[in-house]
């Protein structure tokens, strides 16, 4: 046992060693990256991340691809746990409190040092901040983040008589449109439907977009309270179970997530809600004239913000957080931030991205590109609490109680709220 | 009624062929749906029509979204490292199991079968900070490491050998044969369908394996096909069918073709292994 044990120790010491030497000449850097929009976006992070490195022979960065966000969250909480965590990784903004809560990120105010840097800091859109930033630390910076838009078929608009450049503006329009737009056979079988909002997996998401135009918030910004109860979420509910039940706009049950796009290729549905991210696969593969808009109002215009963040670890050298530092500052610059829009239709986190020439090119192009950006004016944050996993499991759970007609709305949410609050105690 | 009684055994025999090819059919589904949208454009992926045009762009299109060749490469020594440390690991302990006597045995067997209730899941975090003790992070061998002595195995393999007959062993013995000698020439000889069968166990579940290999690995050299294929299911961007499938048969397809080369030898070797 004893020689094993020294053996270990000289292993440990001798990494340890290496490790110094290592840091003397360049300062190593790992940077874990999730990919949800496809395989191209992995090669845009890998040119990015050679492009720096190549220019700054001081920082060695190497990007590793590490699967789905939930994936990512684990490999990188495994690591950081284990003792090796990544000094820098994309994960999803909401689970900015998980990581807090594990104790494995630093905010990076410590980091802003210069005015420069403190300016950069507040350069990002405020929606996109709402999910960085609690008790007055930033802990992330916006990269790959999104917001779900409306996208309609102009030919199946033009076809029922409706004004192909114009999508439904309220949530009652979008009833009316939508009725006109559904289409039977002979058999009285739907073979369009007016429109789809996707409801499997995480089907809180867009439902945020119902509540959000309800004018209420669903959780506060200390992640400890939630609002599943509220009569405005029930009411918000109730209308996305009527668009399949009274109204029959939209497909009964649950609607998957990754066949939506593929329905609305084919004419099975008119409109559809989802993510900005789908941008360059729709504009690549519809094969007729589409629109992109903001989602309906009803109160108030409303979305949700989705997608990652970039978090620094903590267990790394001063070195290596400041080279993550720059590095993070650099990628979300306006030049590479709009390389990256460009590549894969999420949404460029700052207002002068868009000010590029590049930006202006693509945008004078490709107009629908624009929505997302003018849609973030009244986006919220996506619903992140602590314990968010739980949380938005509790939740889920009651939308597709409610939606697949197994409870009523105003009683699966009271006892989400019920189980929400016995989760989030501890925390308040 | 004779006449009824007589066409009883046909009738039975019918509906169990037919039943069979139900299942079968049924079984082959996914298969068969995967084979249809990898070999026909995405326009195709819900429509089946018949004069549907052939392509191979699916296949050259999931071929250059990540580096499979070297993903193959490393999958393939992963299993083989794997298989190899498990039947030389296995056999010793088995032996011991089966054959000696020695003070704990009991207890040694207890804790061994104990593998088998733990869900290798649990054990992610801490097996990450073992392997990292010993540096290892981001090698083929730390993929490999946490499945060498596997319980299952060892179980097996010391149930197979204690069902060998003691006779032999005490001919081999009254022979003057060394203990490695015996498990040479006679114990590894009469267990060949175990090891084969768990063999085919041991293959297809490291060739599966996907969340310890995401973990423990970072680089393109030690990354499994698994982590390959994961590039693809991007929900953000909806699904892609017909590439996802081209690439799930690709990664799949030498398991498959390597089951159906040697069918009748599993099939047989699960029998006798008493594996199901």
């Amino acid at each position: 046992m004893g020689v094993i044990k020294r053996f270990d120790t000289a292993l440990i010491a001798s990494a340890v060693m290496l490790g110094q030497i290592a840091t003397a000449s360049a300062v190593d850097l790992e940077f874990y990256f999730p990919v949800a929009v496809g395989g191209k976006a992995a090669d845009t992070i890998q040119a990015l991340t050679d492009e720096y490195v190549g220019n700054n022979p001081g920082a060695d960065i190497k990007a590793v691809y590490a699967g789905s966000y939930q994936e990512t969250v684990t490999k990188a909480l495994t690591a950081a746990r284990g003792g090796k965590p990544p000094q820098l990784s994309v994960i999803l903004s909401v689970d900015m409190f998980t990581l807090i809560d594990e104790d494995v990120i630093i905010p990076f105010d410590g980091l802003a040092q210069t005015d420069e840097d403190k300016a950069w800091m507040s350069s990002f859109y405020p929606a996109f901040m709402e999910n960085s930033q609690t008790g007055g630390k930033t802990y992330g910076i916006p990269f790959q983040r999104s917001t779900p838009v409306l996208y309609w078929n102009k030919d199946a608009f033009k076809e029922v008589g409706l004004d192909p450049d114009t999508p439904p503006a309220t949530w009652d329009e979008m009833v009316e449109f939508g009725k006109k737009l559904v289409k039977k056979d002979a058999n009285g079988n739907v073979t369009r439907w007016g429109v789809r909002i996707p409801s499997s997996g995480f089907p809180y998401w867009l439902f945020q977009g119902l509540t959000t135009q309800n004018d209420v918030i669903l959780a506060n910004s200390d992640g400890n309270q939630t609002s599943f109860d509220d009569p405005r979420v029930v009411e918000a509910l109730q209308y996305l179970v009527d668009l399949s039940g009274k109204y029959g706009v939209m497909a009964p049950g649950i609607i998957e997530w990754g066949a939506t796009p593929k329905a609305f290729f084919e004419g099975q549905t008119a409109m559809m809600w989802t993510t900005t991210g789908n941008l360059t696969n729709v504009r690549e593969n519809a094969p007729f004239d589409f629109g992109v808009g903001m989602l309906p109002a009803h109160k108030r215009r409303g979305a949700p913000t989705g997608g990652g963040n970039f978090y620094i670890f903590k267990d790394s050298s001063p070195e290596q957080q400041q080279a993550a530092f720059d590095f993070v500052k650099w990628i979300t610059a306006p030049e590479q931030s709009a390389k990256w829009t460009i590549a894969t239709g999420y949404v460029a986190p700052r207002p002068d991205t868009w000010e590029t020439d590049t930006m202006k090119a693509y945008t004078a192009d490709f107009p629908p590109a624009l929505v997302a950006r003018d849609q973030l004016e009244f986006a919220v944050a996506e619903l992140s609490t602590y314990e968010n996993q739980r949380v938005t499991t509790v939740f889920n759970d009651a939308l597709e109680a409610a939606i697949t007609g197994a409870k009523t709305p105003a009683d699966a949410l009271a006892e989400a709220q019920q189980q929400a609050d016995a989760i989030l105690k501890d925390y308040r | 009624m004779r006449a009824g009684r007589a066409g009883w055994p046909d009738f039975d025999t019918a509906l169990n062929t037919v039943a069979m090819c139900l299942l079968a059919f049924l079984w082959a589904l996914p298969l068969l749906y995967a084979i249809w949208t990898a070999i026909h454009p995405a326009a195709y992926e819900t429509r089946f029509v018949l004069t549907a045009p052939l392509t191979l762009d699916n296949f050259a299109k999931a071929w250059a979204a990540a580096p499979f060749a070297r993903y193959f490469l490393n999958t393939v020594m992963l299993v083989t490292l794997i298989l190899i440390c498990q039947f030389v690991l296995c056999t010793l302990a088995a032996f011991a199991f089966a054959r000696f006597r020695f003070p704990g045995r009991s207890l040694l067997f207890t804790l061994v079968l104990l593998q088998l209730l733990v869900m290798p899941d649990i054990l992610i975090v801490e097996n990450y900070k073992t392997i990292r003790a010993m540096g290892l992070v981001d090698t083929i061998i730390a993929i490999g490491l946490p499945y060498f002595a596997s319980g299952f195995g060892i179980f097996l393999l010391r149930q197979t050998f204690m069902s060998i007959p003691r006779e032999l062993d005490e001919a081999a013995r009254v022979e003057g044969i060394s203990f490695l000698g015996l498990l040479w020439r006679v114990y590894i000889p009469l267990a060949k369908p175990t090891y084969l069968a768990y063999g085919l166990v041991s293959v297809s579940h490291h060739w599966n394996n996907f969340l310890w290999p995401l973990i423990i690995t970072n680089s393109v050299e030690t990354r499994p096909v698994t982590v390959g294929l994961s590039i693809f299911s991007a929900v953000d961007a909806g699904i892609e069918w017909s590439v996802i499938n081209a690439a799930t048969l690709m990664t799949s397809g030498p398991l498959l073709i390597a089951f159906l080369l040697f069918q009748r030898q599993f099939v047989q070797s699960f029998m006798r292994a008493g594996i199901r």
